[in-house]
């Protein structure tokens, strides 16, 4: 992700443009890893993959929605709290056979790094459609880091009963 | 005949003047406040017990479905025959909810005679709504509602030794604790491997030791160990705890075993008279679900190896739970049931790398996968890399197999389960044989009110001195930056969980950064949660199964989606010995049927 880039935008379609190729790379990145992973973990990869392309899905249609602006501003009114992590997380290295857990960190610090960069840039823009455009976008990050978090504890802090 | 007798019959004519003592208008009187008259039942406070049906001395209850079952209630309920009933209401006083009432309502009139009986609560009358009429007054008196408290070592001399806490039932506190049992039954659909438990307690009250044991081991060949550390899910479901403490059912389990002597249980528990079918089968795991497995296969008259990677058998029981709450010579009576049946059990076998899967395929008719959760999760947080931080489960095994251990004076343990509880124990008894004193901090994520571990675990670890702080998030083991101790482990670093759970029940912690807190320790342990070593089955059979989110797929019998492959037990259903038992059952009943259709094929 190039916040240099995204702050050089000028509208809200290219923001998005430029958010849905930023997903769009993330979803490669997912793909490639599928037949690298065991199978046993191989579920939790065709996850992400899949949520990254939903994404450029989603973005992908609000760039072209004339509206945009609108169902943005209503989006964003409802905004999801950051909520941190489980164990502090840090980026792991994934090496040729990641594990569960650390593909689950990889994604959850992905996710995280996404939201702070584009809450950064939603603060560093006048209010307005750009604005929104980014606390949208930082929204959208941190819900899907929300859904990461219960599935980490599930995997991760369950059976230590 | 008297002149008297002639006259009598006319004094009564003196009375012809008073005013009259019956009454005018029967249909419009109404009752005494208390009268026992027509019934009522709350409906959603009833559970279906059939305590009402068992205790009616006229048969004129019967307990019939009007909702589905669930955990704790029946989804029975009580229908009345007016025809039989005495309104006596020993229905009302034996009711374990309270729910069964009678209103003051004597009056009721109908053409259809069958009317007259009907399921109060679900058919609408008009006395539904009374208020007075007869009800169970200050609580239930024919059924007792304390239960028997169980003796325990005192803290101060349990805390230096691996000594069994609980002392177990004598005869006089086992019949006490027995004869608040109404046998409903509603633990049995409750139990996972549906141990008849209202018939073996019935044995403990008539002293027939021995049947209890027989029935025992009908359906659980754990019955020693489920004796002391059942999860006793059964004791949720108990109608006594509505009103009062649950029976301890998990206490009367093991108090028929400490009354039989060992050298009785393999003929009570009596091995099948059946010709042996050449039929064979691996089992890898002798844990609760392999072993369980293993001894109604061998009952079955196959025959039954179990390959264990440990030096003894067990699994989790032995290598996972510590002896103070499951001394190895319990487990040890049950496996040695289960090899009386013929089970051979291999220790120090790693299937993967002494035996192939591809082996084990090729010798056996069917292949049982009962790995259990031996690999400790770990936080991996930063630091957590030192060599001063262990895993739970790591450090248990190697208590169990008499490994030297560090015991420094100060250790934290990260996590609030069951794990947790027993490394800390575990670990406290070692810092007293060791330092005398105990230095244990037990960090968990969840606040108490959504604690995993057991109350008596977290109420016992308190009482030898082990701290417990909830809702504290790990964020670093803090190590010696520099120095001959560089890397040496100094103490846990948290943050304050504010909240753990979303209003969906989801998992969505929320800290606060600003009440950080460091743990001082030489040691830390992780004991958030266990996986299966599933590396033994290879990359070709990892390809070749289907998996369930990072488990083994298995149908509702247990089999894998190769046809020769079950799996049971903690690796496809989470750490449960009882769970793991009934799973044993299920798989051992599904290998059986294709074992015997195969035999019936080559017929």
């Amino acid at each position: 992700m190039s916040k240099q880039k995204l702050s050089e935008m000028t509208t809200i379609a290219e923001i998005l443009e430029t958010a849905v190729g930023f997903e769009r790379a993330a979803e490669a990145f997912y793909t490639a890893l599928i037949p690298k992973v065991s199978k046993n973990v191989r579920y939790l990869v065709e996850e992400l993959a899949e949520e990254e392309a939903e994404h450029v899905r989603i973005f992908s249609e609000l760039a072209e929605n004339p509206d945009v602006h609108a169902h943005m501003a209503d989006a964003i009114t409802r905004p999801h709290a950051d909520r941190k992590f489980s164990d502090a997380v840090h980026t792991p290295e994934l090496g040729d056979n990641p594990d569960d857990q650390a593909v689950l960190q990889y994604a959850l610090m992905r996710e995280h790094i996404a939201m702070e960069e584009y809450t950064e840039l939603a603060a560093n823009t006048e209010p307005g459609p750009l604005h929104d455009a980014f606390q949208f976008l930082a929204n959208e990050e941190r819900k899907h880091k929300a859904e990461l978090e219960a599935i980490y504890y599930q995997i991760v802090h369950s059976g230590g009963v | 005949m008297s002149f008297k007798d002639v006259l009598s019959p006319f004094t009564a004519w003196k009375h012809v003047l008073e005013t009259p003592v019956t009454i005018k208008d029967p249909l419009t009187r109404e009752a005494a406040d208390r009268y026992r008259g027509f019934h009522k039942n709350d409906i959603e406070l009833c559970i279906g017990c059939s305590s009402c049906e068992a205790i009616c001395q006229n048969a004129a209850i019967d307990m019939v479905p009007v909702k589905d079952p669930k955990e704790g209630d029946s989804g029975l309920r009580p229908q009345i025959d007016y025809g039989r009933c005495c309104w006596c209401a020993l229905c009302v006083d034996i009711c374990m909810t309270g729910s069964l009432t009678m209103s003051n309502e004597y009056i009721w009139f109908d053409e259809d005679p069958d009317a007259f009986r009907f399921i109060p609560g679900v058919d609408a009358k008009s006395w539904d709504s009374s208020e007075k009429g007869y009800r169970r007054e200050g609580g239930r008196r024919l059924s007792g509602t304390e239960r028997v408290e169980m003796r325990e070592m005192e803290p101060d001399l349990r805390i230096g030794n691996f000594d069994e806490i609980v002392a177990g039932y004598d005869r006089a506190e086992a019949v006490l604790e027995a004869d608040r049992c109404v046998e409903c039954g509603l633990c049995v659909a409750t139990c996972p491997a549906h141990m008849d438990i209202p018939d073996y307690i019935k044995t403990i009250r008539e002293g027939d030791y021995e049947h209890g044991l027989e029935l025992l081991y009908n359906s659980n060949p754990f019955s020693e160990v489920c004796g002391r550390v059942c999860t006793h899910n059964c004791e949720t479901a108990c109608a006594a705890r509505h009103e009062g403490d649950p029976i301890a059912i998990r206490w009367l389990k093991r108090h028929i075993t400490d009354q039989v002597p060992y050298d009785r249980y393999v003929d009570i528990v009596g091995k099948p008279d059946l010709a042996k079918t050449g039929q064979k089968i691996a089992i890898i795991g002798a844990g609760p679900g392999g072993l369980t497995a293993a001894f109604d296969l061998a009952r079955m008259g196959h025959a039954v190896t179990v390959y264990e990677e440990k030096e003894k058998p067990g699994g989790m029981m032995r290598y996972g739970i510590p002896e103070y709450r499951l001394p190895y010579e319990s487990l040890d009576r049950d496996i040695g049931v289960i090899e009386a049946m013929g089970v051979k059990i291999k220790c120090g076998v790693r299937i993967g790398k002494d035996i192939s899967m591809e082996k084990l395929k090729a010798d056996n008719d069917a292949v049982v996968l009962a790995i259990g959760l031996h690999l400790g999760r770990s936080t991996r947080v930063p630091g957590s890399e030192s060599p001063d931080v262990e895993k739970a489960v790591e450090l248990l095994r190697r208590i169990t197999a008499g490994e030297e251990v560090p015991v420094p004076k100060k250790v934290v343990v990260i996590g609030g389960g069951n794990v947790a509880m027993d490394i800390a124990r575990s670990m406290a008894r070692l810092q007293k044989q060791r330092h005398g004193e105990v230095g244990i901090t037990v960090t968990a994520l969840e606040s108490f009110d959504h604690f995993l571990a057991d109350e008596e675990e977290v109420v016992e670890s308190r009482e030898e001195g082990i701290e417990i702080l909830d809702s504290r998030g790990p964020q670093e083991v803090i190590t010696v930056k520099s120095g001959k101790n560089k890397g040496k482990v100094k103490g846990l670093r948290t943050w304050r969980v504010d909240s753990i759970f979303d209003e969906k029940g989801r998992f969505n912690p929320h800290y606060d950064e600003g009440d950080e807190m460091v743990h001082d320790g030489e040691m830390v342990i992780e004991a958030i949660g266990q996986v299966s070593d599933v590396s033994l089955l290879g990359e070709k059979l990892t390809e070749a199964l289907e998996w369930n989110r990072g488990r083994v797929k298995i149908d509702h019998d247990g089999r894998t989606s190769e046809p020769w492959l079950w799996a049971a037990g903690d690796c496809v259903k989470g750490p449960d010995v009882i769970n793991a038992v009934a799973d044993g059952h299920r798989v051992a009943q599904s290998i059986n049927q294709v074992l015997v259709a195969m035999r019936e094929a080559k017929a």
